[in-house]
């Protein structure tokens, strides 16, 4: 019996180069609305004092993410580490975008907590998680924060994402809940809520793992939590922007010509 | 005009009822005991519309009755029956949606109506400023009167010096020993023989140029002195006017308490002298306003004298004043105005109101309203459109023939008005005729009178043989057919114990007659009878009892819907009877707060969470079978006499169901507490208070993530509501389920809920 028409014969004998290619621009064209998805950070301008976003993809698709929205009472920044990169990375960060804004647009006076509490329930929802073992593991890391513009405070909560805060050059961190946006392995708990009060010239930082995680030419060694935030401290007295090119040129330097293992993101930000 | 509201002072066993709010939709109910003063609020308004009282209205300290009656008017409607009112008053009239109308009884028992409230309040403020312009006007009279007082004198006394300097002049020994000259001061005593005759001729002339001064002075004081005059005069006749009535007023109160001990009427016709003393009364009583008029007018008159006006000019001045400070208008002008359109107050009691078996054609034209059934049959007559020449019909084959054409369209009507108020089919047969006596009624022989007959299934029998239901509501739909005459003006039907002797069946029909007509009609009815109470609309309820309940001399107290926690049980006895004891019923509490909820689950989440957080307050959960029973739960509460409030959630059916609790239990609501708690949003329901991560460990025991609020969550899955909230209230009972377990989200959920519990107290 024939298995393949003439047409299917020559579909497979396409060069293999040609077919990388188109991949690879279907990806880009991917690349390219996964960025347009991303809200715009410029709403923030005149709600904050400065930000940078230091955005460092391993490949052409992220599975991390930033989020930034405003309703004028509220402002909400966050960082989002999908599991995995690339392509399923990316799926999973386009549905952690699309919760986020359905959140926040729904109207309800929220805390960072809840956020994190009702984007799980949608999480689990739409990925059919039950607590069973065919269950798909898939989840998202994000540290959130949610600012009140018409007070000093701000509220912080992490799902396995902390939140460095610098204030007056000394580095606070509040630790994330050991917890991710999907079904947790033993028993969903509420994230905690952290509230914050905030002084003008404080900086803030949300992150995803993969700056920390990229191992190094020179020493084939993690950058870790510890150079990070000794890094952090260092650009203090630094504006936003020349944080971020300390930053990137860091990461780069470490890196060398090793392959970056994660996608990177860094949100910095100063009230 | 639509009444709103009443006020009943001094009449029978009612010292003062305070303001009493009818029901919004039209039926009003008054329950309480006998003799407990229920048919006393009915004569009280029936007398407000018809002026007219008797002796025994009377309290023993003989204070005379005042009704007052709050109507509805569209905003700017007194303005347009209200000629030319003044700027100010047209201000006030134009901005009020309600008028209040009071009626005094004074000492001969007539009666004047006057408006009252705002806009009385507004007058007096005129009037007393009237009042106090002529006050000024009389304290400056008496200064000129008393001024003119001392001219008087002084010209005296310098005219009798004049005279004695004359007479001394002539016999040469003169002496001004003792004398005054003007001015008070005392002269230096001359002996007579040092007083020369020019010396005294000086004298003389001075003397006589101080004369011609004060003359002239009192000559200018002329007309103040004779508007003076008059002054005295018109205040003694108006004091005299005021003794006489005064004298008047004991009279008749000695002859009210007299006849009231005698049980007798103080009216009577035939004693002419006690006629001679009402009829010196009421001249008295317009003498008197009379003479106040013409003192007021004086005075007012005299006030531009003073300033030097003449007669003619102060006269036109008056009138120009007594327009700047007297409105037009008064209490008792407007009062009679807007009186014209007042509802009519009909009351349908038995004796009057029922269908007799027959009635004298006599006592029908002269209007003897003493006679049984008087008023039905003149309602039968004005329904039949007939007067007394229809009578007079010489032929009688078609006096006859018109009748019975009468009697079929009666009949056909009646039988219309059955089916649509009642629902049911009628049988009956509605006939009068025309009769004349005979021979054997001695004095009345020959004299016509009217025969009823109501035939069922060819069985003729008089009104009074048929089941009183019948003959009530036959009665009922003559008044009601016979009211739709008045036009343009509305009827308040006050209908006194309309379920007496009915069977329970029948007095249900009463309810729904009254529902039918109530767009129409308002309709203030009492009774004994549960079955004359609709359970889920006690909001119509007007509780009437004694303030000592063993003391038919006590004074009569109204209790509003809501303050019928004040009732005692007796008075409450119709209510209970349709609802049964409230001992019965676990749960209820009359020494706590009945806080009624949806339905048994959110009873379950609301005790659970009472319990989780170890709230000990007076507050009970009383839950509805649903929230279209929430009414009926409040009736009941109402009917108890419970402390009640009602907690709904933000859904549609609630949000719904909270307009009309306000538009009706809550109507009359004056405490500060709110009594209907809404939820905020985002509470659909009850089980919507725990966080959804909390829902779903205690409540659905599943992981699955959810992504609606909780109560819709039920509602999609088709979870039986009720069994898992009972299961969950069981694992809080049994320790299973603590405070700790829940997050930080139900926890503050929790605790909004205790506020609310703790805000009934």
């Amino acid at each position: 019996m024939e298995l393949y028409t003439h047409q299917d014969q020559d579909f497979i004998s396409l060069d293999d180069s040609q077919e990388m290619d188109d991949h690879i621009s279907s990806l880009r064209y991917a690349g390219i609305i996964q960025h347009a998805l991303m809200p715009n950070p410029q709403i923030l301008k005149g709600y904050i004092r400065d930000y940078f976003i230091l955005f460092l993809p391993r490949d052409i698709v992220s599975g991390d993410f930033y989020y930034a929205f405003c309703n004028r009472k509220k402002i909400c920044i966050a960082v989002g580490d999908c599991t995995g990169h690339g392509v399923p990375g990316a799926l999973m960060s386009i549905l952690g975008i699309s919760l986020l804004n359905e959140i926040m647009q729904s109207g309800v006076i929220l805390k960072a907590n809840r956020v994190l509490n009702l984007m799980r329930e949608k999480v689990m929802k739409a990925l059919d998680q039950k607590g069973e073992s065919a269950d798909t593991k898939d989840s998202i890391d994000i540290a959130l924060c949610l600012i009140d513009c018409a007070s000093n405070r701000m509220e912080f909560s992490g799902a396995g994402r902390p939140l460095y805060m610098v204030r007056n050059g000394d580095l606070i961190e509040y630790k994330a809940d050991n917890m991710t946006i999907g079904i947790d392995p033993v028993q969903e708990k509420s994230f905690t809520n952290h509230c914050i009060v905030t002084s003008p010239g404080d900086s803030f930082y949300v992150f995803s793992d993969g700056f920390c995680d990229q191992f190094g030419e020179m020493t084939d060694k993690k950058f870790k939590y510890k150079r990070f935030r000794e890094l952090i401290e260092s650009v203090q007295g630094l504006k936003m922007k020349q944080q971020k090119l300390v930053l990137e040129k860091t990461f780069n330097d470490w890196k060398g010509k090793t392959q970056q293992v994660d996608d990177v993101i860094v949100f910095g930000f100063q009230i | 005009m639509k009444l709103t509201a009443f006020r009943i002072r001094n009449f029978r066993s009612i010292v003062d009822s305070g303001w009493q709010n009818l029901s919004p939709d039209n039926i009003t109910c008054l329950i309480g005991q006998n003799e407990s003063g229920k048919t006393s609020v009915l004569e009280g308004l029936k007398d407000f519309f018809t002026g007219i009282i008797s002796e025994d209205i009377l309290r023993s300290d003989l204070s005379l009755p005042e009704v007052s009656c709050r109507f509805f008017v569209p905003q700017g409607w007194l303005l347009k029956v209200t000629e030319n009112p003044g700027p100010e008053l047209k201000e006030l009239l134009s901005g009020l949606n309600h008028v209040e109308l009071t009626r005094k009884w004074i000492a001969d028992l007539s009666s004047v109506v006057n408006v009252s409230g705002e806009i009385s309040q507004y007058l007096d403020s005129l009037e007393d400023a009237w009042k106090l312009y002529l006050g000024n006007v009389v304290i400056k009279l008496e200064e000129e009167l008393s001024f003119i007082e001392l001219l008087e004198s002084e010209i005296l006394r310098i005219t009798e010096e004049e005279k004695e300097i004359r007479s001394k002049r002539g016999s040469r020994g003169l002496s001004l020993k003792g004398l005054w000259v003007f001015g008070g001061k005392k002269k230096e005593s001359i002996p007579d023989h040092n007083l020369p005759l020019d010396v005294l001729k000086v004298r003389l002339d001075e003397i006589r140029k101080n004369k011609e001064e004060k003359v002239g002075e009192l000559a200018k004081k002329h007309a103040l002195k004779q508007a003076g005059e008059k002054w005295k005069r018109l205040k003694s006749r108006l004091a005299t006017t005021e003794d006489h009535l005064k004298y008047l007023s004991v009279r008749l109160e000695e002859r009210h308490q007299k006849m009231t001990l005698l049980m007798q009427d103080t009216n009577d016709k035939t004693d002419h002298q006690w006629q001679a003393v009402l009829s010196d009364f009421r001249k008295t009583l317009a003498e008197r306003d009379e003479s106040l008029a013409e003192l007021e007018n004086h005075i007012a008159l005299s006030g531009y004298v003073i300033t030097g006006s003449s007669e003619e000019e102060a006269e036109l001045k008056v009138s120009n004043v007594i327009q700047s400070y007297k409105s037009k208008y008064n209490s008792s002008i407007l009062g009679k105005k807007y009186f014209e359109y007042c509802p009519v107050f009909e009351l349908f009691e038995d004796f009057g109101s029922l269908l007799p078996n027959r009635i004298d054609m006599e006592d029908i034209v002269s209007g003897n309203k003493q006679v049984e059934g008087y008023k039905a049959a003149r309602n039968f007559l004005s329904l039949a459109k007939l007067d007394y020449s229809f009578f007079q019909q010489p032929s009688s084959r078609i006096l006859k023939q018109k009748i019975e054409n009468l009697n079929q369209s009666l009949t056909h009507n009646f039988h219309d008005f059955w089916q649509q108020s009642i629902g049911r089919n009628n049988k009956i047969h509605i006939q009068f005729e025309l009769e004349h006596y005979n021979a054997s009624y001695g004095q009345k022989a020959g004299k016509p009178y009217l025969e009823f007959w109501i035939k069922d299934e060819g069985e003729r029998l008089y009104p009074k043989q048929r089941s009183r239901g019948v003959r009530w509501f036959l009665s009922f739909y003559m008044e009601l057919k016979a009211s739709a005459n008045l036009k343009d003006r509305h009827l308040v039907l006050l209908v006194d114990e309309p379920g007496v002797s009915l069977h329970a069946r029948a007095q249900e029909d009463v309810l729904k007659v009254f529902e039918d007509i109530k767009d129409k009609i308002q309709i203030i009815y009492t009774t004994h009878s549960p079955h004359l109470v609709e359970i889920n609309k006690l909001h119509r309820v007007l509780a009437i009892q004694r303030d000592d309940l063993d003391s038919m001399r006590s004074n009569t107290r109204i209790l509003d819907p809501l303050k019928l926690s004040s009732a005692s049980a007796n008075t409450l006895t119709p209510l209970q009877s349709i609802m049964g004891n409230p001992m019965a019923g676990e749960g209820f509490s009359s020494r706590k707060v009945n806080l009624i909820v949806n339905d048994a689950g959110s009873f379950y989440m609301l005790s659970a969470i009472m319990i989780l957080m170890g709230f000990k307050g007076k507050v009970t959960v009383i839950p509805s079978t649903n929230v279209s029973t929430i009414p009926l739960l409040c009736n009941i509460m109402m009917g108890w006499g419970m402390d009640f409030a009602v907690l709904l959630f933000n859904n549609n059916e609630e949000n719904k169901l909270a307009g009309s609790l306000k538009e009706t239990i809550f109507n009359t609501d004056s405490s500060n507490r709110e009594l209907v708690i809404r939820m905020s949003e985002g509470f659909l329901n009850v089980e919507d208070l725990l966080s959804t991560l909390d829902f779903k460990n205690h409540i659905l025991e599943s992981r699955e993530g959810v992504t609606v609020p909780n109560s819709v969550c039920i509602r999609e899955k088709e979870l039986p509501r009720n069994f898992i909230l009972s299961r969950f209230l069981s694992g809080v009972k049994a320790g299973k389920v603590k405070i700790d377990d829940f997050d930080e989200e139900t926890n503050e959920n929790f605790r909004m809920v205790i506020d609310i519990l703790k805000g009934l107290k």
